[in-house]
């Protein structure tokens, strides 16, 4: 029976996959018809931009209705992988981060969009580089409709009491983290903390590749222990909180900022959104601003690090044509308008984009001069094997800051396992 | 017959009834699970078993691999660090939630005032939010300014352990909440097998002039041995599968610390695509603990009274 | 009495040493008991302290254990923000339909393993011990290729179907009664009744507790299940509570207040089941009369 079973599963999956192919060559050939598309995204009811896109291309296009599906954020990948593995013929997949991406590309299971970007002709540098972020062997598998990038959020209240100018947009992190001495005071309950570092792997790991000479998947990772060094010194001084409190009493990076207890916080633009509308509700009454991140002795200002949140077209979508126009409009300067009205940052990042975002009731002053960049790198880059890679960095990352191991073995722990991963 | 064969029940009085009637009333009763349990879990779970001899990554064609699998796992440094974690976590964690869920099992069967209202408190870690019992228990062992290390600061110790963020303690922590957690659950089947003690059994012992002590050891405890017997096989294979607990306590950290069998799985399927792998390691852990459950059941044979 | 006799093994017995023993052992098992129902109610009141709050003082250390300023608008926005009456409901039909499906099935099938002698018996019960080892991260993906080719994904069915059929209940359900003593049955079939009629008018009376005790276990799991509907709900109106927890906790943050909130509302129906079937686990067959 289970051997039978097994047969039957194996038989299956390549006649499955043949009959796919057969319908997505006849599907696609009728554009005009009505057509129903089903797109997984995650966040559904706090996000309002799924809909809002989703409203503004079917207000256009009349023959198109969009079904989202809604999947936990947390287990997004996770669950998109299963969908994927049982044959769903879902027709847009949201890419959430690089690893999903790299996995779903180097499984076969989404596919290249070059020849639809020709015959479309779209201009792919409007995406300052985040296109070719996505080009792997030559072919795009996505389009990135949003971008958030790594600024530095300030508390302006405790500037003002130290008397201390607020940070500019050219610092480098050896003036950030003389800055960041000088702003710590107190003790106990009323400690202000210079600055705040949060528990992610990428708030240490990213001034490390800002410079464009590495990247994260390397095989000699001693480019990191300066930061490492700075980071772990500060963490030792009491200037950043303690990174295994941080982790043990789960606390969210939001928590520290909004309750004035840090003066300067790295974090991504995504924040901006959730600041504004705390303040609006109330939560906090400080004014805070926003700096482009700190950059590394020698590298240029405005050089920072980014996320992209892309569109790829499933395999076995039986309704690829339709799926590409509709993913066309949402990565488009229009739909970057859409996005951007509603407090988020576009992966088209024009001026008149960048104004509509401005225009946000509640975006800092200095935002458009803040998020101008000059280089955009991605926090992970496009690798088969990511995954395994990013794993190892984490388990490292958490070693070396809650002080189980020095910086110096925690980067020799972490040569000697990328060594033995597979090539 | 069977090595596993357990305790066999009495003959039956009416002996007439030919085989197959009896076979195919003990079928009737077993049917309707049997039917629904092979399909919709026994099938895919042979099926991700035969996997651990394949390769697959989720999408594309299965190819045989052979004993492949097994071989890579020699070499797997995670996998044996996640091993050595799981038989720490199981070797602590059935004993202490064992003995704590039929002490307070015992505890709450006698007659006392607010009984149910203890049993329901007792009961409460078990249904509370995961995340609020990982946030209260990292809380409680908090390392600068815990209850637990202020307490043992006052003790005099002069560097309390920074408990679920060390590499030395992450795990005795993650135990401790495990059997906080897990006490109320066994409580309950403990407390359900008290009620099915015969009260006769006590009432001739009293006349035997038998202390507390002798009715707790030759009556309670023998009585209450297909409870114990299924409570050790059941936390046995629920700790080896721990999964959720670690995930929000630690996450398997720091570093790989806290990491179990079940975590290493659960990436090696879905961070890196290597099912066939995966199940490889399933089929370890299920192999250990089937072995483990046969040597249950052995002892069950010499221990577990059914009368 | 006789209970309180055996089972007093840490406070004294009453026939034999002195009243002023006797209630000094009452008093340390009071005490014992309140101190540890403290600790077991900590997170509770953690959950009702942080569902007071707002998001951002949750885990701010030193706890505030009593909010200065309670946000009682966290408990209105749990059913303005997310669907959660439909959630609700929607838990509440799966938790039924499975509990009874599954207190069906297992009872049944733990009988003929417990009491009836057939060819192949310890075998399949070793399977269904067996199937409890495999962790369901393993099978997950075979069991929802399987449920694709039935076309039963994003349907309440599936669920229904996977959680129906337990190896768990049936594993439990038989422990106890195998304890149930043989002379009970072998009474009735010389009286002529058949092995229905054994296990509808005796085993299953006689299972109070057991069956309590699987209705709670089931309930609960199957109330908290995530994963389950994780993968196999995707329409909004199908969904469960535990997925709209889950919609509090965003790709870039969480709203641990409302979490704590709408997890404490949750809790609710399984509390009141907890307290209804209380009563079966102090009437067994102690208390009623069948003594053997």
């Amino acid at each position: 029976m289970a051997s039978l079973f097994n047969q039957r599963i194996g038989k299956l999956l390549p006649v499955a996959l043949v009959l796919i192919l057969i319908f997505t060559a006849f599907g696609g050939a009728s554009a005009q018809d009505q057509v129903n598309l089903r797109m997984t995204v995650w966040d559904l009811a706090t996000t309002p931009y799924w809909q809002a896109l989703v409203d503004a291309y079917t207000a256009q296009n009349p023959n198109v209705t969009i079904e989202l599906v809604d999947i936990a954020s947390a287990e997004y990948q996770n669950v998109v992988n299963v969908m994927l593995s049982g044959g769903d013929d879902v027709d847009v997949i949201t890419v959430k981060d690089i690893p999903g991406y790299s996995g779903m590309l180097t499984r076969g299971q989404i596919i290249p969009l070059n020849d639809y970007i020709k015959t479309a002709n779209i201009d792919l540098s409007l995406y300052s580089g985040a296109a070719e972020e996505l080009t792997y062997e030559g072919s795009i598998y996505a389009l990135p409709f949003r971008s958030d990038i790594w600024i530095l959020y300030y508390n302006k209240a405790i500037f003002d009491a130290a008397s201390l100018p607020y940070p500019t947009n050219d610092m480098t992190w050896t003036e950030f983290e003389a800055l960041a001495r000088k702003l710590t005071t107190g003790s106990g309950a009323d400690k202000i903390y210079g600055a705040h570092f949060h528990t992610w792997r990428s708030t240490v790991q990213l001034p490390t590749v800002q410079d464009g000479k590495n990247i994260v998947i390397a095989e000699d990772y001693s480019f990191m222990a300066p930061t490492y060094n700075m980071v772990t010194s500060m963490q030792h001084d009491g200037i950043i909180m303690d990174y295994g409190e941080l982790k043990a009493g789960n606390i969210h990076y939001s928590g520290p900022f909004k309750n004035g207890q840090v003066a300067m916080l790295p974090m991504g633009s995504w924040f901006i959104g959730s600041l504004i509308a705390a303040q609006n509700k109330g939560e906090f009454d400080f004014p805070w601003g926003i700096a482009t991140y700190p950059h590394p002795d020698g590298v240029k200002a405005g050089t920072t690090a980014g996320t992209l949140t892309s569109l790829a077209i499933n395999k076995a979508s039986k309704n690829q044509d339709a799926a590409f126009r509709f993913i066309q409009f949402y990565s488009s300067v229009e739909g970057a308008k859409v996005l951007a009205s509603l407090g988020n940052l576009p992966a088209i990042r024009t001026p008149e984009v960048l104004e509509v975002f401005a225009a946000v009731s509640g975006v800092p002053a200095e935002a458009q001069t803040a998020l101008q960049t000059t280089t955009v790198r991605l926090e992970l880059p496009m690798h088969p094997n990511v995954g395994s890679y990013e794993q190892i960095l984490n388990e490292e990352h958490e070693l070396i800051m809650t002080g189980s191991v020095s910086v110096e073995d925690g980067i020799a722990e972490i040569n000697r396992r990328v060594a033995e991963l597979p090539k | 017959m069977s090595i596993l064969s357990l305790k066999p029940t009495n003959t039956h009085p009416s002996k007439r009834r030919s085989q197959f009637t009896k076979l195919a009333i003990a079928y009737s009763f077993i049917l309707p699970n049997l039917i629904g349990f092979l399909i919709f879990t026994l099938i895919p779970m042979v099926f991700s078993l035969i996997l651990a001899f394949m390769n697959w990554d989720g999408a594309n064609q299965i190819s045989w691999a052979g004993l492949e699998n097994f071989s890579q796992m020699l070499r797997d440094e995670t996998f044996r660090i996640s091993l050595g974690n799981t038989i720490a976590f199981v070797a602590l964690n059935v004993p202490l939630t064992m003995a704590a869920s039929l002490g307070l099992a015992l505890l709450l069967n006698q007659p006392l005032r607010g009984r149910n209202f203890f049993r329901t408190t007792f009961f409460f870690p078990y249904v509370a939010s995961l995340v609020a019992v990982a946030v209260v228990w990292n809380m409680l062992f908090f390392p600068s300014a815990g209850p637990v290390n202020s307490v043992l600061s006052m003790l005099g110790v002069q560097n309390p352990p920074r408990w679920s963020a060390s590499v030395d303690w992450a795990m005795l922590t993650v135990v401790m909440a495990s059997v906080w957690r897990g006490m109320g659950y066994y409580m309950i089947i403990y407390l359900a097998a008290l009620q099915n003690i015969p009260t006769i059994l006590y009432e001739a012992a009293a006349v035997d002039g038998a202390d507390t002590w002798q009715k707790f050891r030759y009556i309670t405890l023998p009585m209450l041995t297909p409870a114990t017997f299924f409570i050790s096989v059941m936390l046995t294979i629920a700790s080896f599968k721990v999964f959720d607990l670690v995930m929000v306590m630690t996450g398997g950290g720091p570093g790989r610390a806290t990491n179990v069998l079940v975590i290493h799985i659960f990436n090696t399927a879905f961070k890196e695509f290597r099912f066939g792998y995966a199940s490889s390691i399933a089929m370890v852990l299920f192999v250990m603990v089937i072995g483990i459950t046969v040597i249950q059941f052995y002892m069950e044979r010499r221990w577990v009274n059914y009368q | 009495m006789e209970r309180l006799l055996t089972l007093s093994f840490l406070s004294t017995s009453i026939t034999l040493r002195s009243l002023f023993k006797f209630k000094m052992g009452k008093l340390l098992t009071y005490a014992a008991l309140i101190i540890l129902a403290f600790f077991m109610l900590l997170p509770f009141l953690w959950m009702v302290s942080a569902s007071l709050k707002l998001d951002k003082d949750v885990f701010r250390f030193p706890i505030e254990w009593i909010p200065s300023k309670p946000e009682w608008s966290n408990y209105t926005t749990i059913w303005t923000r997310i669907p959660f009456m439909t959630f609700f409901g929607n838990s509440l039909k799966l938790t039924v339909i499975i509990t009874l499906l599954q207190l069906c099935t297992s009872s049944f099938a733990a009988y003929a393993f417990a009491k009836l002698k057939f060819p192949g018996r310890d075998w399949l019960f070793l399977a269904y011990v067996g199937s409890i080892a495999i962790p369901w991260q393993v099978y997950m993906v075979p069991q929802f290729i399987l449920m694709r080719q039935f076309d039963l994904v994003d349907s309440h069915l599936s669920l229904i179907l996977l959680q129906a059929f337990s190896a768990f209940g049936v594993f439990l359900l038989r422990q106890f009664f195998v304890s149930i003593p043989d002379d009970i049955l072998d009474a009735a079939r010389i009286d002529g009744m058949s092995e229905y009629g054994i296990f509808f008018r005796i085993m299953l009376p006689l299972s109070k507790p057991a069956l309590a005790t699987l209705t709670i276990f089931t309930s609960v799991a199957v109330w908290n299940d995530f994963m389950g509907p994780l993968i196999y709900l995707n329409s909004q109106n199908l969904k469960t509570i535990q997925l709209g927890l889950r919609m509090f906790i965003q790709q870039y943050g969480a709203d641990y207040a409302l979490i704590m909130a709408a997890a404490l509302v949750s809790l609710i129906p399984v509390i009141a089941l907890f307290l209804l079937l209380q009563r079966f686990f102090v009437e067994g067959i102690a208390s009623t009369g069948v003594k053997g």
